[in-house]
């Protein structure tokens, strides 16, 4: 093998997941309750522009850059952690924002537009923080500590969410659970722009520290040994794929499973370093959460259905397979 | 090539090596031995950067290591830690062109040239059929040669090597240590590698150090440690040494 080989297997395999992503758009956006095609809005449909412009295709695009945040945010845990389990839930950053959410719809405010998710946001970076402080020890971070400080502190984090709703007005709650399981429903175009520059910004961070990053998989000290500035890319790597979480978190409410499933199936596909993996997670993670998030408002039409499921519903089977597949 | 000069660590408190000196020329093998936790992995880790010494100085080519850049060390000096398995499973060419990453620039890939390394290193260390396998699909002796092909993909000077024998069953042990010995006398590298295995180090290195409770208790030639008077007093080890072949080698005295 030489690297002749690489980049092209680089390059087919982004370009296969970009127009899975593609395609998956094209159906999130086209197919709804009510009919609406890009032709009549292309012709100068004000009804099926307004639907499709103003509320599918910002939705969709939305779900294409939750996901592809959670897996880009899942592959750089799992590999700064070097522990497959590792995911964005798992340390506490969307417990943090779950946190910030449920006080904030205890204390009264969600009925005042973008509070919630600013509130969110600031717990998933108080949360993240705070774990970050708890695992280190003088120059050093403890990746064990880190996750066992993000399970502790998720612990916590659940007991104050139920104690919240148990004192928010009913009226409050409906929104405030929708949140919980996961929602794209009123996603608007300042979400998907604010998302695209987080993901952009996030992606290229983690492109500068990738050849450093994917030296930590043969351990901290190897890649000392190699010349890396382990805590440095620790500390990067963390604070980066926090943030976006936070950020993800804060405009969808909680969509379990992507962080998670989506690195270990782009990895079972392609069995290849962090650089590689992390363009395919983000494509990847994208193509899932639009799918799952289709099927959340297709198959019920009364009612919205949480992504979150759907995520599970449409990854597990083929995670399955490929294990199967794979030993 | 390499020297240390009174050199110390401590871990939270834990003195671990104390006040060593030494220094490495080019083509040599060095076994590091002594008993467990007399400090062995701590100075290895010293010489390779992990670590950095409380107190002394170690300095490569009359260069104190906090002058070099830290990636330019890395050309010069390759480290294997004991336990070096990534977590997710890996081809073994990629594993071993991943030995080239001091060379690469922050947004580069493995060039052709960084392949024909990684090729040349496995082929030197008899592994050239192993390339296109995972290694998790692969023996213990076998996985020790990709990782240890890794680090002469950087073609470096010094080689430091944390217990490559453990878990190795004897024909594995002495396969691995003949193709040491072949590799310095074939490129002149030094070798420095922690061990147990008193008989297989003393046969194959040119010297051998012996750590006792951090310090460095002694640095001989290996005929001179292999004497059951020197055993006792630096391991604890009773032996009686056997005269075969021009070397004394050491069996465990059975009391029975």
């Amino acid at each position: 093998m030489s690297s002749a080989h690489t980049h092209p297997r680089l390059a087919g395999a982004v370009a296969l997941l970009a127009l899975l992503l593609a395609l998956a758009l094209i159906l999130a956006s086209s197919a709804g309750a009510t009919d609406a095609s890009w032709r009549a809005a292309l012709s100068g449909d004000v009804t099926a522009r307004a639907i499709l412009i103003g509320i599918r295709l910002p939705r969709a695009l939305l779900a294409a850059l939750v996901g592809a945040t959670l897996a880009v945010a899942g592959v750089t845990f799992q590999t700064l952690l070097r522990n497959p389990l590792a995911d964005p839930f798992i340390l506490g950053v969307s417990g943090g924002a779950a946190c910030g959410a449920s006080i904030a719809t205890a204390a009264g405010l969600a009925r005042l537009p973008g509070v919630v998710p600013a509130i969110a946001f600031a717990g998933a970076c108080g949360a993240t923080a705070a774990v970050f402080l708890l695992a280190r020890r003088r120059e050093y971070t403890d990746p064990t500590r880190l996750l066992l400080s993000g399970l502790v502190l998720n612990a916590f984090f659940s007991a104050v969410i139920l104690i919240s709703f148990g004192i928010s007005r009913q009226s409050d709650l409906t929104a405030a659970l929708r949140w919980m399981m996961g929602t794209l429903f009123g996603a608007t175009w300042n979400d998907v722009l604010l998302l695209t520059v987080l993901l952009i910004i996030s992606m290229v961070t983690l492109a500068t520290i990738g050849n450093d990053l994917r030296m930590l998989a043969f351990g901290e000290d190897d890649a000392k040994s190699r010349g890396v500035n382990v805590e440095r890319v620790k500390l990067i790597g963390f604070i980066t794929a926090s943030i976006v979480t936070g950020a993800a978190v804060s405009v969808s409410g909680i969509i379990g499973f992507v962080g998670l499933l989506v690195p270990h199936l782009i990895r079972m596909m392609w069995r290849r370093d962090f650089r590689f993996l992390l363009p395919l997670c983000a494509l990847g993670g994208g193509v899932l959460v639009v799918l799952a998030d289709l099927l959340s408002r297709v198959v019920v039409t009364s009612s919205e259905l949480p992504i979150g499921a759907f995520t599970a519903v449409l990854g597990v089977p083929f995670f399955l397979t490929l294990l199967r597949r794979n030993r | 090539m390499l020297e240390l000069l009174n050199i110390s660590f401590a871990y939270e408190g834990a003195q671990a090596v104390e006040g060593i000196t030494a220094s490495f020329d080019r083509n040599q093998l060095i076994a590091l031995t002594g008993p467990n936790g007399s400090g062995k992995s701590t100075l290895l880790k010293l010489i390779a950067r992990v670590l950095a010494p409380r107190t002394g100085e170690i300095a490569f080519d009359g260069k104190r290591l906090r002058d070099w850049p830290a990636k330019e060390y890395a050309k010069q000096v390759a480290y294997l830690p004991q336990d070096p398995d990534p977590t997710f499973s890996m081809l073994a060419i990629d594993v071993v062109v991943s030995g080239r990453a001091p060379f690469l620039g922050r947004f580069d890939w493995e060039g052709d040239a960084d392949y024909d390394e990684a090729e040349r290193a496995l082929s030197v260390c008899d592994a050239a059929h192993l390339g296109g396998r995972y290694l998790d699909e692969m023996s213990g002796g076998e996985r020790k040669r990709v990782f240890l092909a890794r680090v002469l993909a950087a073609r470096p000077r010094l080689i430091l090597l944390d217990e490559p024998l453990a878990s190795l069953d004897i024909s594995h042990v002495q396969q691995f240590s003949a193709l040491l010995r072949d590799i310095v006398d074939r490129t002149g590298v030094t070798v420095v590698y922690a061990t147990h295995d008193l008989n297989w180090a003393a046969a194959y290195s040119d010297r051998m150090l012996v750590m006792q409770r951090g310090t460095l208790a002694r640095d001989a030639r290996p005929s001179e440690v292999m004497q059951p008077d020197v055993v006792r007093e630096l391991f604890g080890f009773d032996a009686q040494a056997v005269a075969m072949g021009g070397r004394n080698w050491l069996v465990p005295r059975v009391n029975s």
